[in-house]
């Protein structure tokens, strides 16, 4: 909130928001604030902040200290909000939120289930600074951490401390972070280096990339803190080269930092000295993976390396590394700050603190959210997500990015945490969640990110590269109503064998969108090989569209809306689908109210 | 230290690999991508192995896992022929006719494939070999291009590289012999690529290339014999030693 009485106007300048022009609502709330001089009454500062998580629902602008939220906002909607809510005091009924849970706008984002039931940790400055101004971040509370690490806790203590807290890696495994820290520390030769994986190759994540557009400077102070616990003197950021802000951003930071004293030569008067630099990455998938990531700093070819030596002993240029996620360092301020306990008191046994999503596919709130590990499935995407979107049934959630897994509506009230993800097949991964409806196909889902790894796979060891291809062959084939009645246990076997045997993470995760959709939809592998049928009616060659006559009442909403012409009939009566024009899109069945739209196999019918 | 590798007890050194010590007791494990000169490619996987220590049993690949400790080990457990049976497959997938990958799918009591599209001209199995041995060369005249399924060796553009010196390393180390090298009428073929053969001063026979006679002299020396064939200029060695010695 900001201090005495003046109003800070926040516009969120997440890529969600970004992509829907908020930079243009930014600059134009900037330019008629100037103009109507309400300077004069109330000193009001216009902010372009990082993402505030609501990303379907963007541009999003918020109004302090008046607690004002609104959504949706365009250029146009300027001149209004300036009269009445800055000038008047006013609130613009039309851009406010309507809340599904109480059924009418709200004024305030604490008034959302979106955002009450959330806790931003790594995501606490977000949203909520300017991320250019390092007074913003300092203003929050930042860098106090890293003063009292540097000038009252010994290395040891610091580890002690993180170790305590209970943090794990953030970036895939969850690998305990102070257990890291400590081998890293115990090595005795030089120099030792720290790495912040900022890759993020999992389509359709942007946690990383928020964190490091919104708020760099937390990842920074973690590094430093990792830096001074673990020995080392320098540095690498490493980010994807597409994400052109976080570079910006960031590197801005970095020189911030220096000016300031937090980075360089005798930091903060410490006698300790470390700086960081920027590393960019060119954005294959693999080279997220931490051996295939040194290798791409060091300037070779990205590929992952057989690691029975851990990097903490021989990383980067063969010398003690520590490798950390980005949400996992701009994590370290606030468990310094706070203290272990309190870090430890947020979370299951086994997974502590908070985890940061990106929540997107069919729910009604699509966007960036940061929950206490443990949250169920279930308040996730229907308390937080809003429910799925167009009132359909949900089927299965995507968890852990590409090589995560399905998990089926039998376990919706599972808790989110680290083994719990595990134990049901799939992982945590960085943080991905797809929200799959009822019109989802669960063998063309497993083909989906079984094509995405064949191309990402480095194509280094033979079960990923081949085992990938010959997987992903076999589920073409069934999708295209070739299945053999042995597929299923050959895509067992074979998954088995890859997730043992192949060289890196990426290999021995990739089978797992196969092997939990085969595990928790095995009947729809098996209409699709039996039966020939696709029962969610997305397989191309497998589905039929027809009308029911019973239940056709002839409104003609499916002849209109068919993008091919191939509903053929007269208003008032049964309309009918003809079988050599359809494209197979669904939209009719979309579109029908009274459910007369259905589809069968290609062979023998199907309810 | 001692470890027990399918109950046999062997002796082994602080960080010595697996593959090294198995082979030492005469206990064999299939390999592809291993070779002596060129060690740790690790892309084959057919070298799997279980190790057990305590409770923890673990799949680890053989040819580059340094043992540390007392472990024990198991080599042809039924989970690892299970694995290793489908790494075959693969194998035999990719390069159904190759003599080597045939003899290893008889081995292993494995069909010809049947399930998979085939290109039954294939040979490669991408070990990446021969990328190391050109490397080592100090050449660079190969490398893989692409990722993923879509993985291959070739040189830049798949045109012939002006760098390569027709030395024939790289199907010298290959394990599957999918190199097409041809010596005929003095001229060698090689990705691509047409090299003048040099006959041996003394014996009289083809034995490189002018590029690599050329590129040994520019590297090593005029006086290190590169006109001779390596079983005269061993022989020249020895008559040399013999002479110094006076034996
Ligand atoms: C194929 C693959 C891709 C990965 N991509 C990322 C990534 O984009 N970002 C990331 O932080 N970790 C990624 N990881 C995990 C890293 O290898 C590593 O475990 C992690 O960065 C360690 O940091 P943490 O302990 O803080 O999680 C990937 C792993 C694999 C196998
Ligand atoms: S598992 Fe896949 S990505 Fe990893 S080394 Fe093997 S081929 Fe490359
Ligand atoms: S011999 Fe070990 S992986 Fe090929």
């Amino acid at each position: 909130m900001s201090k005495h009485g003046n109003r800070t106007i926040l516009v969120c300048c997440g890529p969600g928001c970004l992509s829907n022009h908020s930079m243009d609502v930014y600059e134009e709330l900037k330019a008629r604030i100037s103009q109507a001089k309400i300077k004069a009454e109330v000193k009001t500062e216009v902010k372009a902040t990082g993402c505030h998580g609501l990303c379907e629902k963007g541009p999003l602008v918020r109004i302090e200290p008046d607690d004002i939220f609104y959504t949706g906002v365009k250029v146009s909607d300027v001149p209004e909000i300036v009269e009445k809510t800055l000038l008047n005091h006013q609130v613009v009924e039309k851009l406010l939120y309507h809340e599904p849970s109480v059924g009418r706008k709200v004024i305030s984002p604490k008034q959302t289930r979106f955002y009450k039931k959330q806790m931003k940790l790594a995501l606490r400055n977000v949203g909520e600074i300017d991320p250019s101004s390092i007074e913003d971040y300092i203003h929050r509370g930042g860098y106090k951490a890293l003063g009292r690490v540097l000038s009252e806790l010994s290395p040891d203590e610091v580890i002690t401390e993180i170790e305590k807290s209970g943090l794990r890696g953030r970036g895939g495994a969850g690998f305990p972070t102070g257990w890291k820290w400590r081998q890293c520390a115990r090595m005795q030769y030089y120099p030792k280096y720290v790495i912040c994986n900022g890759d993020e190759g999992d389509p359709g994540a942007f946690m990383d990339r928020c964190i490091m557009e919104g708020d760099p400077h937390s990842v920074i102070e973690g590094m430093v803190i990792g830096a001074y616990a673990v020995g080392s003197h320098e540095g690498f950021i490493y980010i994807r080269d597409e994400y052109f802000l976080a570079i910006r951003n960031m590197s801005h930071a970095i020189e911030q930092a220096r000016d300031k004293g937090f980075l360089g030569k005798n930091i903060l008067g410490s006698n300790f000295d470390f700086d960081v630099q920027i590393v960019r990455g060119g954005g294959a998938f693999v080279c997220g993976e931490s051996t295939a990531l040194m290798a791409s700093i060091e300037g070779k070819v990205g590929e992952p390396r057989a690691k029975y030596i851990r990097s903490v002993e021989r990383g980067l240029w063969g010398k003690p590394t520590v490798l950390n996620n980005v949400e996992t360092w701009a994590n370290v301020p606030v468990i310094m700050d706070r203290g272990a306990e309190w870090f430890s008191s947020i979370g299951t046994e086994n997974s502590k603190g908070t985890k940061v999503f990106s929540l997107v596919g069919k729910v009604q709130n699509t966007g960036l959210i940061e929950v206490p590990m443990g949250m169920t499935l279930r308040e996730i995407i229907f308390d937080i997500g809003g429910g799925i979107a167009g009132g359909r049934k949900f089927k299965a959630v995507q968890t852990g990015g590409p090589s995560g897994g399905c998990i089926p509506e039998s376990l919706i009230d599972l808790p989110v945490d680290f083994d719990s993800l595990n134990n049901a097949g799939s992982m945590m991964g960085s943080g991905g969640m797809i929200v799959m409806d009822d019109r989802t196909c669960m063998v063309d889902v497993a083909r989906f990110y079984l094509t995405f790894l064949s191309e990402e796979s480095c194509g280094k060891c033979v079960p990923c590269r081949e085992g990938i291809r010959r997987m992903l062959e076999i589920l073409n084939e069934i999708c295209e109503g070739r299945g053999q009645p042995d597929d299923l246990d050959t895509l067992a076997e074979l998954g088995e064998m890859l997730k043992e045997a192949s060289l890196c993470g990426l290999g021995k995760s990739a089978p797992n969108p196969v092997l939990t959709t085969l595990r928790y939809f095995k009947d729809e592998y098996l209409a699709h090989v039996n039966e020939k049928t696709c029962p969610a009616g997305v397989c191309k060659n497998l589905t039929v569209y027809y009308i029911d006559e019973s239940q056709c009442k002839g409104c003609g909403l499916c002849q209109k809306n068919c993008p091919s012409h191939a509903v053929e009939g007269q208003r008032g009566q049964p309309f009918a689908i003809d079988e050599t024009k359809c494209i197979k899109c669904g939209s009719c069945m979309d579109v029908c109210r009274f459910g007369a739209v259905r589809i069968r196999g290609r062979d023998k019918s199907w309810k | 230290m001692e470890i027990i590798i399918d109950g046999k007890k062997c002796e082994a050194q602080y960080g010595e690999y697996l593959l090294d010590i198995a082979r030492k007791n005469g206990i064999h494990i299939p390999t592809l991508c291993h070779s002596d000169a060129l060690p740790g490619q690790a892309t084959c996987r057919l070298c799997i192995v279980e190790v057990v220590e305590g409770s923890r049993r673990r799949v680890v690949t053989s040819c580059v896992f340094p043992v540390t400790r007392e472990v024990e080990v198991f080599t042809n457990s039924e989970k690892i022929r299970r694995m290793r049976k489908n790494i075959i497959r693969l194998l035999s997938a990719r390069a159904p006719k190759n003599e080597f990958i045939q003899k290893l799918r008889e081995e292993y009591g494995l069909l010809q494939e049947t399930r998979f599209a085939v290109d039954e001209k294939e040979n490669c199995i991408l070990c990446g070999l021969c990328v190391r041995a050109c490397e080592e060369m100090g050449i660079f005249a190969i490398s893989t291009v692409n990722r993923g399924i879509e993985k291959k060796v070739s040189t830049p553009f798949d045109e012939a590289s002006d760098v390569c010196i027709g030395c024939g390393a790289c199907a010298f180390v290959c394990p599957t012999r999918a190199i097409n090298i041809m010596d005929e009428n003095g001229v060698r073929h090689l990705w691509n690529k047409e090299f003048q053969l040099v006959k041996c001063q003394k014996c009289g026979e083809y034995f490189t290339t002018r590029e690599h006679q050329e590129y040994m002299k520019q590297k090593f020396g005029e006086d290190n014999n590169y006109t001779l064939c390596e079983k005269c200029r061993k022989k020249a060695a020895g008559e040399k030693m013999a002479e110094c010695y006076r034996i």
